[in-house]
């Protein structure tokens, strides 16, 4: 660790400043050149979130030979970059750098706002990142509040029609009332420990068990929101329906990355075993949340809604994970942060690729209605298998990564003391399946009087980089491996 | 290094992968996909055949997975367990690979009838063989839980997209009742991977240290999941739907591979790994069974429909298996692989006959057909041939594997083996009453243009026929292979 504080600070905050710097020359480049190649904006973003998993390097070669995991600490321990915030660091960069990438087609749209944009996609991920590193309610709150901001005023930039406004409006609607419980939640912890250090307030529980309790439980509710699960979940249907693809998909996963890690450190750095509340209530919200999508997603007739179910059923599985964040079965650790991260990033790659490909048919100006995609196969066959790897890695169809992830979280949980939420869990993901394969089946069987279309209307790149990431979905389940060695690497300062 | 167990699991895949690039516009290019296909599922074939007769797939001292042939390699390792990708052939397998791999190709043939989607339907058909073969040589617990899970959305979409009239409902009973059997399964490998405390999910593994509750509840998890794969009463009613309303391919699948799985699963997991609880409810098993076996050759006399028929005939053979594994003697259970294997290869034959009646006749209203045997002689013959192998002439597979299944199950349940063949009884007047009434008897005018089997069927029917000689004929062979896999059961039963 480095014991010199200025060069400690400059170090812990370098991904976010490379994100922030980048931002800050983009938003530049827009108001002296305004109007002048557009395209620019979207190379400037790729070279800050280039820029940023440099300096995520960087820390790691610091974190070589440290057993704690523990790159740097500043703030007193209340902003730290651990491989945990690594690991979500370098996701956010790789879902940002994904959708800078295939974000090609909504943006041509609003040529004059790109330089509004893609900032804004910048200082998200510097809001993850921060949420990933912060052990500290201010830093927590105020990480969460911008991510929060920055999403909705991505959703509202790039609305091409009223309902874009109108769903954007509803989401910050819903993230307000999220991260109001959130603020409360973390000033009634203040008032009781005196201390904006969330670990300390397992040590005063004794003191006022119940404030702590209803806190605990604010926050837990208030972080429903940003990971898009039952019962603060509505936005995410609707940003899925009114924004366009690609940008729903940055939206909805960036949420559900900032969120989960902020429940991670919230629950496991900060309560821990020493704060009970927590752990029922996450059990509950999580068997809820995974009845509640899974049903959900069985009768669903819009394939943007669809898949905003199958992604919000996949945040609902992370919380197994965090749940088995101790010992598991005969003293051993359960491994359920190693799952979590393991779920996590197999959850972002298959979001940002079902929304590309959604993406690429919203180009190719097919419609959003289930039904509208019946015969996609005779249509385009590329898109339909596209579709159908996104939506079966999404839902656990086995072999798939989402399945194996699927798996982890479940034993784990199950490892323990879980059993009766992994049971939920499985049954929750043999419904996913159905709805997943009632969906394949649909786009496989002929309508009758199907008119060819190709994805031409799709760029390149963008084509190539939705394409990859849905084949990805295919690739992790043979390398689960490496997934896993990273993710226990994460997963090492939470345990 | 070795890689045949792989390239049977991986071939058709791989060949999948293949046709997928192949273009299928006209008849010329459909062809080209359907020969690519044929030869996926042909080589899967070959390499099982050929490195079984050559040995290469040994049979080790002491039977079972442990002593088995094995490709070996760790999947994934940082986790509370270690997954390894472990592929074993014992006796079992190997026995019932020949029966998947035969029945695949033959679907494959059959793929020449479809005229629509042919890349698809023959894609699909190649990853279910991945996934079936995948099933009976995984040697690792996850492995064997993620092919089992790729058995669900091919085989529904297949069900669904080919199938005839109320072929939704049919595919939507088939994944709600398969969705269920999965959930069971993984969580008794949960358990198994829990409660067990070796920290690896390999099978060949000695799994002793289960607490007593742990034991039971996975051993009914695990029952309860193979049941429903198995298709035995009650939780059988998915396949009557699926074998009346999917197209003649899939149900041959079906028939000849997939419920298979659920009897070898339920020897291969339920029975070995938790050999305790196994024994102690095997009465209750075996009244299952006998249950069963009333239920379907009853049901199968009430039937009308020619595909309903060969499904209640399914119940009824599934029961025998179900006896055998109730009674859990060494003679039994060796029977009970070869009756699978036996009635897979006939049951096969039957469900393309009646898909071939059917396109022939329109109908497969037992009822409305009669006197085909004047039109169509060989296709008769073809069907009295799979009927004489289910009821037991000697000679054909269904014999030595009827006679084992009673001669182990005699000495331990008497009444219930009776009883059981009591309903084989039945079963044998029906198929002979099914076939009286559609072959025989007057000739119809409105089949007095049915033509015979064509080349094309000749192809599909006679690799199966081969098949039943084969096994009836050297039976005396294929029984010490099946009892080298056979061993490892009775001896984990037997306390060792």
């Amino acid at each position: 660790m480095l014991a010199d504080f200025g060069h400690a600070m400059t170090l812990a905050l370098l991904p976010e400043a490379m994100l922030a710097g980048t931002a800050a020359v983009s938003v530049a480049v827009a108001l002296l050149r305004p109007g002048h190649r557009p395209d620019i904006h979207r190379w400037i973003a790729c070279i800050g979130l280039v820029a940023s998993l440099a300096a995520c390097g960087l820390i790691l070669l610091g974190l070589r030979g440290e057993r704690s995991g523990v790159a740097i600490t500043v703030w007193n321990g209340g902003f730290v970059m651990d491989s945990f915030a690594l690991f979500i660091a370098i996701l956010a960069c790789i879902v940002g750098l994904l959708t800078c990438l295939i974000s090609d087609a909504p943006v041509r749209a609003i040529p004059t706002r790109t330089g509004a944009y893609y900032p804004l996609v910048l200082v998200t991920t510097a809001a993850v990142e921060a949420i990933g590193a912060q052990r500290e309610m201010v830093t927590f709150v105020v990480a969460l509040t911008l991510m929060l901001v920055c999403l909705v005023a991505i959703g509202a930039l790039v609305k091409t029609d009223p309902r874009g406004g109108v769903s954007s409006f509803e989401h910050l609607i819903e993230a307000g009332a999220g991260l109001t419980a959130v603020l409360y939640g973390v000033a009634l912890l203040y008032g009781v420990t005196g201390t904006s250090t969330l670990g300390s307030v397992a040590s005063t529980l004794k003191n006022a068990p119940g404030v702590v309790a209803i806190g605990v439980a604010l926050i837990v509710l208030g972080l429903c929101a940003s990971l898009g699960i039952f019962p603060l979940r509505r936005w995410v249907g609707r940003v899925a329906t009114s924004v366009p693809a690609s940008t729903a998909g940055f939206i909805v996963t960036m949420s559900m990355i900032g969120g989960a890690a902020a429940l991670a450190r919230v629950a496991v750095s900060g309560l821990g075993s020493g704060v009970g509340p927590w752990k029922w209530l996450v059990s509950i919200i999580a068997a809820l949340a995974l009845g509640h999508a899974a049903l959900s997603a069985l009768r669903e007739t819009s394939v943007a809604r669809l898949i905003g179910h199958l992604v919000s059923a996949q945040a609902a599985m992370l919380l197994l994970g965090l749940l088995a964040f101790a010992l598991g079965s005969g003293g051993f650790p359960a491994y359920g942060i190693t799952a979590f991260l393991g779920a996590l990033a197999v959850s972002a790659v298959a979001t940002v690729a079902a929304f590309g490909v959604l993406a690429m048919l919203q180009a190719a100006g097919i419609g959003d209605a289930i039904v509208g995609l019946r015969g996609l196969s005779h249509r385009s066959a590329p898109a339909a298998l596209l579709l159908s790897i996104a939506i079966a890695t999404l839902a656990g169809v086995p072999p798939l990564a989402g399945f194996l992830s699927r798996v982890l979280l479940v034993t784990s949980a199950a490892d323990a003391g879980y059993g009766w939420l992994a049971i939920v869990a499985a049954v929750a993901t043999g419904l996913t399946v159905i709805a997943a394969a009632q969906f394949i089946a649909l786009i496989y069987r002929e309508a009758g009087d199907e008119v060819p279309f190709t994805l031409g209307a799709t760029p390149v790149a963008s084509r190539i980089v939705a394409g990859a990431a849905c084949f990805l979905g295919v690739a992790l389940a043979v390398l689960i491996q490496p997934l896993l060695a990273v993710a226990t690497a994460g997963a090492g300062p939470l345990r | 290094m070795n890689v045949i167990l792989s390239t049977i699991v991986w071939a058709p895949a791989f060949f999948a992968l293949v046709v997928m690039f192949l273009p299928e516009r006209d008849e010329e290019q459909r062809s080209r996909v359907r020969t690519v296909a044929l030869a996926g599922a042909g080589l899967s074939f070959f390499v099982n055949t050929f490195f079984a007769i050559m040995g290469q797939i040994g049979l080790g001292q002491g039977g079972g997975l442990s002593s088995a042939y094995q490709e070996s390699r760790t999947w994934f390792w940082n986790f509370f367990f270690q997954a390894h990708y472990d592929l074993a052939a014992d006796g079992m397998t190997l026995t019932l690979l020949v029966v998947t791999t035969v029945v695949f190709g033959c679907a494959i043939f059959h793929s020449w009838k479809i005229r629509e989607r042919v890349r698809l339907y023959v894609i699909l058909v190649l990853l279910l063989e991945t996934a079936v073969n995948g099933v009976l040589c995984s040697a690792d617990f996850v492995l064997f839980a993620v092919f089992w899970g790729m058995l669900l959305v091919p085989m529904y979409l297949l069900i669904r997209v080919w199938g005839g009239a109320g072929a939704r409902r049919a595919a939507a009973w088939f994944m709600g009742f398969q969705a269920v059997a999965f959930v069971l399964i993984i969580a008794t490998i949960a358990i198994i991977l829990i409660e067990a405390g070796t920290r690896s999910s390999d099978m060949a593994t000695d799994l002793q240290s289960f607490s007593r509750t742990a034991e039971t509840v996975g051993f009914w998890l695990s029952f309860a999941g193979f049941a429903i794969a198995m298709a035995i009463f009650p939780v059988h009613t998915w396949m009557l739907e699926v074998q009346a309303k999917a197209s003649a391919g899939v149900a041959t699948i079906l028939s000849g591979t997939m419920l298979m799985l659920g009897a070898y699963g339920m020897m291969r997991i339920s029975l070995v790994v938790f050999p305790v609880p196994a024994h102690y409810y095997s009465f209750a098993i075996t009244g299952l069974a006998v249950v069963g076996a009333c239920w379907g050759s009853f049901g199968m006399l009430r039937q009308d429909d020619l595909r309903r028929f060969i499904a209640y005939l399914n119940v009824a053979q599934m029961s025998l298996v179900l006896l055998a594994i109730g009674t859990q003697t060494s003679v039994a259970l060796v029977g009970a692989i070869l009756l699978l294997a036996a009635h897979g290869l006939a049951s096969a034959m039957l469900t393309l006959i009646s898909g071939g009646i059917e396109e022939r006749t329109r109908t497969g209203s037992i009822r409305a057909l009669g006197g085909l045997v004047a039109q169509a002689p060989r296709l008769a013959g073809f069907w009295l041939f799979a009927a004489l192998s289910v009821i037991g002439i000697p000679a054909l597979a269904g014999f030595t594997a009827d006679f084992m299944v009673f001669a182990g199950s005699f000495p331990v349940h008497r009444i219930a083996t009776v009883l059981v063949m009591g309903t084989v009884i039945v079963s044998t007047a029906g198929l002979l009453w099914v076939a009286h009434r559609v072959f025989f008897g007057p000739v119809r005018d409105q089949f007095a243009r049915v033509r015979d089997v064509t080349l094309l069927d000749l192809t599909v029917l006679i690799p199966l026929v081969a098949a039943v000689l084969l096994f009836g004929i050297r039976a005396g062979a294929v029984v010490p292979i099946i009892a080298n896999g056979v061993l490892e059961i009775t001896t984990r039963i037997a306390g060792g």
